[in-house]
């Protein structure tokens, strides 16, 4: 019988071992900078993205034509050595420095740019900031894919993609032009789908018909298959003049152009590392090929992405770190924990109720210096659905939030109460407010749509991804409905991803959201909320408020461009499909030998800056850049 | 089957009954003498009893804010305040305007009735707006009532606990006790969570375990009744639902069903979260229920006096109901102590996740979990977590020790040594 | 002994169909569909993507099209980790997750071994009570609260240990004692109630008779006895531990399978929840059967059919 136990316990002493080689089979050596990077990152492919940590991680690795600027974060020279705007400020010519590389030792051409700008507006890419390059002529048609073609228009034919090649690699192209386009009634009766349209494409003389299929569908004869058909991309108002030289042109003279190139999805990405890994195994650290400061060498689910500088960069004099570590931790205490135990050198966000006693320390802490920033904390409003599709409900729900209560109770770094969508510092613009807390009249206007004292008022339900703070947020908001207006209010959270999908398909009725300004101008917050934008999520469409935008696009004058979007935000507030409720501040905190490391308006921190000063010790009263006093 | 037989039958039946009773008789006198045990019998009626009578305490009502008293440590000064402020007019009111209310409905209700009777082909809007305007109506109708009440900081309440809380208003008035264990985020009184968490968590802990006991005990006690094949195959069918990952299960179904739409359709048939919780939970802690059941109804199925009663050609019902089940009583206790623990546990889980129960609800579980929230190594608000983990921890060692003791007392095998 | 293997095999590919269709339909039943999260495409794209993925054909033609390509080994891309498959997913987190769960396991079973054996000798003393009482701290409270409170003692009160990562063996400590915790409880009282047991049993009595001493024939006597409980026991707590230390991963920020369990469910990410439901279904499988084998090892009047 002893034997018997024996097995059991070289069994046990199997596992133990087994232990042991799977903790130190993956260790890794200590990275020279380590910092929280909130959730793991959904991707790293450019035209994918959408949130900060994904943005932190694509800027070191990739670089567009410029990059921002780590005190500012305006546009500085990053592919691009140096470029020429022509006098009415629709054409840009950028001049790519000879030395830019890709990771595997190939020059960055200007070819790359048009690979990489064309696959962002691709319909198959299906990026959500497809939008951000529709500045560009004819970008928006191309975009939309075959419901923007008319009769005449030049188009491409993109026919099915060969098997067995990966799936980055295009169909054969076909180019000619659309005559017109039939409509073929399907033998089961449904409604116009544009799987039975037929383009018919004049090339060569000869009219073809195309019908998007797959090759195993059938079609009628003579109708050949394709995947998609666009416009030609050569009327997209993108060229490669030559290997080192671009041009982009644009419909409308759009003064924060360069700012915006500067913004992620614009980074180029190298098309024989796509083509020949295919998606997604193309982002993996062994294949992939990038041209920014640093390397992608290792990724673990859930647990870090690694980076090393690289050697082709053509900055690379100027890149000080050596290895770097994005920690995706995204409890928040647990990252805090990190922080203080000295394991991680900067963390984005620490809890709210920490923030708050860690200002009140004396003598001040120096590694943390709230700061505005140019994110707007607001509740959208789903005006699709009653009783929010009434304009008095939504004015009454802003008149009704007490947003001192909720800065002083739920925020933690002095953020302070919004009444505006565009936050102050905005260059030459005038925030347009909303009215401040006003039970009295909110109760009015609520009376006035039919509920006096919230009487008959359904119960709504506020809608918020997963967090401590949003929550208690969702909580004071809940309450002071409650106490003000009489009326129930529920929450439900909901994690990012799933968070997202429900705002884009406005499964909710209230819902909390914030926006960073993309670029530094007014319009990055107003355009949003054009009929059908694509991070409208309020189901608000108004054609005043579209001509407003569209308008302000046009005007080439600064003064008179600020004014239109002021009125546009002034119509915004007056229908209130959104309620503003606070500005964010930074809230970042940063280990005194981080160097490089800069406060600024939209809280992004290029890592190609950082460095770490090793004379610099814990106890250093002023000892970055990032305890200077912000302006 | 004649009268005969039958007579018989119920003849056979007092002795067994005598049985059962000197059985539980001996358990008890053994229980009794396990002071563990004991003690912890006698904690777990005073929570209940707590519980119960929460609405009764004088206590700060659970959901009143007051954001300029966040987190206020515990204090024993002033013992009582006046912190609670109660509309009874209100309550007075609310009646005849619920009765103005009730008229309304009825009449949209007829209305309704006469849409459907006509039944028009184009009426399906007519009825969509009716039946709209009828379920505004009797949210509307719920609002009226609990409006008082959520007005003075409680959840939403049933009768008892509305009559509890009109009776302690006019008992103690205004004063509650003060904030002796400290506020939260919000200045809301723990203590008075605490309480209100009680009566949350033990109600979960209970209804979602009878829940499996019901499935459980009527699924194994008919697979081990019949037997044979059908058996077999019954048992299977739990393995293979063994094997599916449960918490993966509970997750989803409850993310996919608090998606909005379903939850509004869900809404309107009254079912909330919480229900959805009893019954998922219910639904999978049946199935070692099941498993132990069978396991005991087949060794019962041999012992002499269920032959006896086959014999005298007793009915299958009637065996199962006064044979066999009293007997499972012990196995059943015994497992009804060790899965509400479980199930309380668990219900804290889904609060980590954020899919527990909804402000402003609360549980220990949510309480626990705001109290881990905010112990940082910057500031340690002791008092939201030791509270709510003393209350839980407290309550689910009674059970566990209760249990223990149970399962020592009932098995004859055990107690002969 | 090989015809129940060949019995075993048949009964897990069952298990695992089964599964695969419940899990399968449930997915399906959800409003939206699977693919819901892929909007934001100009309506004709869209039609393209739901063909691409067999969406807009006859519910059975997907079913057996997904079933396809999971016997052929291929549970597709996560939905929500943009550049993984599910497969990569599993291949990272699952020696992680064994890793910390063995190592708990092993915790727990020594912890709750020695409590159950100790109190099952000396019931109703002290040390029963005492030992019963540490083990049962796993059961009593909730993880996180544990979790939390360990952070606190032994990170930042006396450190000891670094708070969170995965990486070295002292990260894994701290970790696998709070998830060990949970199972040592239950460890516990099946070991004390598997000792009590076998204490009353025949043989053991008889070797005390012969004037053994208690120890000797509890350790060598009862024991194996009253083992089988605990390790029927363990074979679904080792699969339970290897998907499941949901809060413990978060808290301690280690990239194991648990949290991403949890995440495939609250994020909808329908492939890798069918990759790691799957996942499980083999695990408990493989474990129980392997208990079924330990019986044989650990009683030889076991016959294995």
């Amino acid at each position: 019988m002893l034997g018997r136990t024996w097995i059991l316990f070289a069994m046990f002493a199997g596992g133990l071992a087994a232990v042991g080689w799977a903790v130190y089979g993956s260790r890794l050596p200590p990275a020279d900078f380590t910092f929280i990077n909130e959730t793991e990152v959904a991707s790293v492919d450019p035209a994918l993205i959408t949130g900060q940590p994904e943005g932190r991680i694509v800027h070191a690795i990739f670089e567009g034509l410029v990059r921002p600027r780590a005190d500012n974060n305006r546009a500085e020279p990053g592919v691009a050595e140096k470029w020429e705007i022509s006098d009415d400020g629709r054409t840009y010519i950028f001049h790519l420095r000879p030395d830019a590389r890709w990771s595997n030792g190939d020059p960055v051409t200007a070819h790359d740019f048009l690979y990489s700008i064309r696959r962002l507006i691709d319909p198959q890419t299906a990026s959500r900031y497809a939008y951000q390059a529709w500045y560009i002529v004819n970008a928006k048609r191309y975009s939309l894919g075959g419901s923007a073609l008319t009769p005449g228009d030049p188009v491409e034919v993109e026919l099915n993609p060969l098997d067995g090649l990966p799936n980055t690699v295009r169909g054969k192209l076909l180019l000619g032009k659309l005559v017109r386009i039939d409509s073929r009634t399907s033998s089961q009766e449904k409604s116009e789908s544009s799987r039975d349209r037929v383009y018919v494409v004049e090339r060569d003389g000869k009219e073809r018909h195309f019908q998007i299929a797959e090759e195993s569908d059938n079609v009628a004869q003579g109708v050949e298959r394709c995947r998609q058909v666009l416009l030609d991309f050569r009327e997209v108002g993108v060229r490669a003049i030559d290997n080192r030289t671009l041009e982009i042109r644009l419909d409308e003279p759009t003064p924060y152009f360069l700012d915006l190139l500067a913004f992620y999805p614009f980074s180029p990405v190298h098309r024989g590392c796509l083509e020949k890994h295919g998606k997604p195994a193309w982002t993996r650290p062994e294949n992939i090929v990038t041209n920014g400061a640093f390397r992608l060498v290792a990724r673990r689910i859930r647990d870090r992405v690694r980076l090393q500088r690289s050697e082709n960069y053509w900055d690379r004099a100027n890149v000080r770190l050596n290895v770097v570590d994005a920690l995706s931790v995204d409890n928040r205490s647990t990252a805090l924990n990190l922080y203080m135990t000295g394991m991680v050198d900067w963390v984005t966000v620490p809890p709210a109720e920490v923030l708050r006693e860690l200002l009140k320390s004396e003598p001040p802490r120096n590694d943390l210096n709230p700061a505005p920033q140019l994110t707007t904390y607001y509740y959208l409003l789903n005006t699709t659905r009653p009783p929010l599709d009434d304009k008095r409900v939504r004015l009454a729900l802003g008149l009704a939030l007490d947003r001192e209560e909720i800065t002083r109770v739920a925020t933690g770094a002095g953020e302070k109460p919004a009444l505006s969508l565009v936050p102050p510092s905005m260059p030459n613009y005038e925030q347009q407010k909303c009215q401040p807390f006003n039970p009295e009249a909110a109760r009015k206007l609520l009376a006035e749509a039919g509920y006096p004292d919230g009487r008959g008022f359904p119960k709504i339900e506020i809608l918020y991804n997963t967090d401590q703070q949003h929550q208690a947020i969702a909580e004071l908001v809940r309450k002071q409905w409650q106490r003000e207006l009489g009326i129930t209010a529920s929450l439900r959270n909901e994690e990012w991803g799933s968070f997202q999908d429900s705002q884009q398909q406005l499964k909710f009725l209230v819902a909390r959201r914030a926006w960073v300004g993309d670029y530094l101008d007014p319009n990055t917050y107003l355009d949003m909320f054009v009929t059908d934008g694509e991070n409208n999520c309020t189901g608000f469409g108004n054609a005043a408020y579209d001509t407003l935008i569209a308008d302000a696009a046009k005007e080439p004058d600064v003064e008179k461009r600020m004014k239109i979007l002021e009125s546009a935000e002034r119509l915004l507030m007056d229908e209130m499909p959104i309620i503003p409720v606070y500005f964010y501040v930074s809230r970042n905190m940063v280990r005194p030998k981080v160097r490089g490391f800069y406060n600024n308006l939209q809280d992004t921190h290029p890592l190609n800056a950082i460095w770490i000063d090793p004379n610099v010790d814990d106890k250093a009263p002023r000892p970055n850049e990032y305890m200077e006093p912000v302006q | 089957m004649t009268i005969n037989n039958a007579s018989s039958a119920s003849e056979r039946l007092p002795a067994n009954a005598a049985k059962g009773v000197s059985l539980g008789k001996d358990a008890w006198r053994r229980l009794r003498r396990n002071r563990m045990a004991m003690a912890s019998l006698v904690a777990l009626i005073i929570i209940g009893l707590l519980a119960f009578f929460t609405p009764l305490l004088p206590l700060a009502p659970p959901d009143k804010h007051h954001t300029n008293l966040q987190y206020e440590p515990p204090k024993l000064f002033p013992l009582f305040a006046k912190s609670f402020e109660f509309d009874l007019d209100a309550v007075q009111a609310s009646r005849s305007k619920r009765s103005e209310t009730r008229r309304e409905l009825a009449e949209l209700e007829q209305r309704l009735e006469q849409i459907r009777r006509e039944a028009e082909p184009n009426s399906s809007l007519a009825l969509e707006t009716s039946t709209t305007a009828i379920r505004r109506m009797s949210n509307e109708l719920s609002n009226i009532l609990q409006r008082p009440y959520r007005n003075a900081g409680f959840p939403d309440l049933g009768a008892i606990s509305r009559w509890m809380v009109r009776t302690r208003y006019t008992l103690l008035g205004e004063w509650s006790l003060g904030s002796i264990a400290g506020r939260d985020e919000f200045g809301r009184d723990v203590l008075s969570r605490v309480f209100w968490g009680a009566r949350i968590s033990i109600i979960v802990g209970i209804v979602a375990t009878l829940v499996s006991l019901l499935i459980g005990v009527t699924y194994g006690a008919l697979a081990g009744y019949i037997g044979g094949w059908v058996d077999d195959v019954m048992m299977r069918i739990v393995d293979i639902l063994y094997s599916i990952p449960f918490i993966f299960v509970v997750i989803f179904i409850i993310t996919i069903l608090s998606q909005d739409d379903i939850k509004a359709w869900l809404e309107s048939w009254g079912i909330d979260r919480i229900t959805i919780f009893y019954l998922v939970v219910g639904a999978i802690y049946w199935l070692t229920m099941a498993r132990v059941v069978r396991g005991q109804v087949i060794s019962l199925r041999n012992e002499p006096f269920v032959e006896a009663a086959r014999a005298v050609g007793a009915r299958q019902s009637r065996i199962i109901l006064h044979h066999i089940l009293p007997n499972l009583l012990s196995v059943v206790i015994v497992y009804l102590t060790l899965t509400i623990p479980r199930v309380m546990l668990f219900e804290a889980f889904l609060s980590f996740l954020g899919l527990g129960v909804e402000p402003p609800n609360v549980s220990w579980g949510l309480l626990a979990n705001e109290g881990v929230k905010v112990i940082t190594p910057v500031k340690v608000y002791w008092w939201l977590i030791v509270f709510p983990s003393a209350a839980l921890g407290i309550t689910l060692y009674a059970l566990n020790f209760l249990g223990d003791g149970l399962r020592d007392a009932l098995d004859p095998k055990l107690a002969a040594r | 002994m090989i015809w129940f293997i060949v019995r075993r095999l048949i009964g897990l590919v069952l298990t695992l169909w089964v599964v695969f269709t419940v899990s399968f339909l449930l997915m399906r039943a959800v409003p939206g569909g699977p693919y819901s999260g892929e909007r934001n495409l100009p309506p004709e794209i869209e039609e393209n993507v739901k063909h691409r993925y067999r969406l807009d054909r006859p519910i059975y033609e997907q079913y057996g099209f997904e079933l396809g390509n999971i016997l052929s080994g291929d549970f597709g891309q996560s939905m929500r980790l943009y550049d993984f498959d599910v497969n990569q997913v599993i291949a990272q987190g699952l020696p992680i997750s064994a890793a910390l769960g063995i190592f708990a396991l092993s915790f727990a079973v020594t912890l709750g071994l020695s409590a159950g054996i100790v109190s099952a000798l000396y019931r109703g003393s002290l040390a029963d009570w005492a030992l019963m009482s540490l083990a049962t701290i796993g059961i009593a409270l909730p993880s996180f609260v544990i979790a939390g409170l360990s952070i606190m003692l032994f990170v930042f009160l006396i450190p000891v240990f670094p708070a969170a990562g995965w990486g070295t063996f002292r990260q894994l400590v701290l970790p696998a004692v709070c998830l060990g915790s949970l199972y040592a409880a239950e460890i516990a009282r099946i070991a004390r109630t598997g000792m009590l047991d076998a204490m009353s049993q025949d043989y053991v009595r008889t070797a005390r008779a012969k004037g053994l001493s208690k120890l000797a024939v509890a350790l060598r006597h009862a024991l194996p006895g009253a083992m089988m409980p605990v390790v029927s026991f363990l074979g679904p707590a080792v699969a339970g531990i290897l998907t499941g230390s949901v809060v413990i991963e978060r808290i301690f920020a280690i990239p194991g399978l648990g949290w991403h369990f949890v995440q495939a469910a609250l994020q909808r990410d329908y492939t890798l929840a069918m990759g790691l439901v799957l996942l499980y279904t083999l695990l408990l499988y493989t474990m129980n059967f392997l208990v079924d084998l330990s019986y044989g090892i650990l009683d030889p009047r076991v016959e294995l059919k």
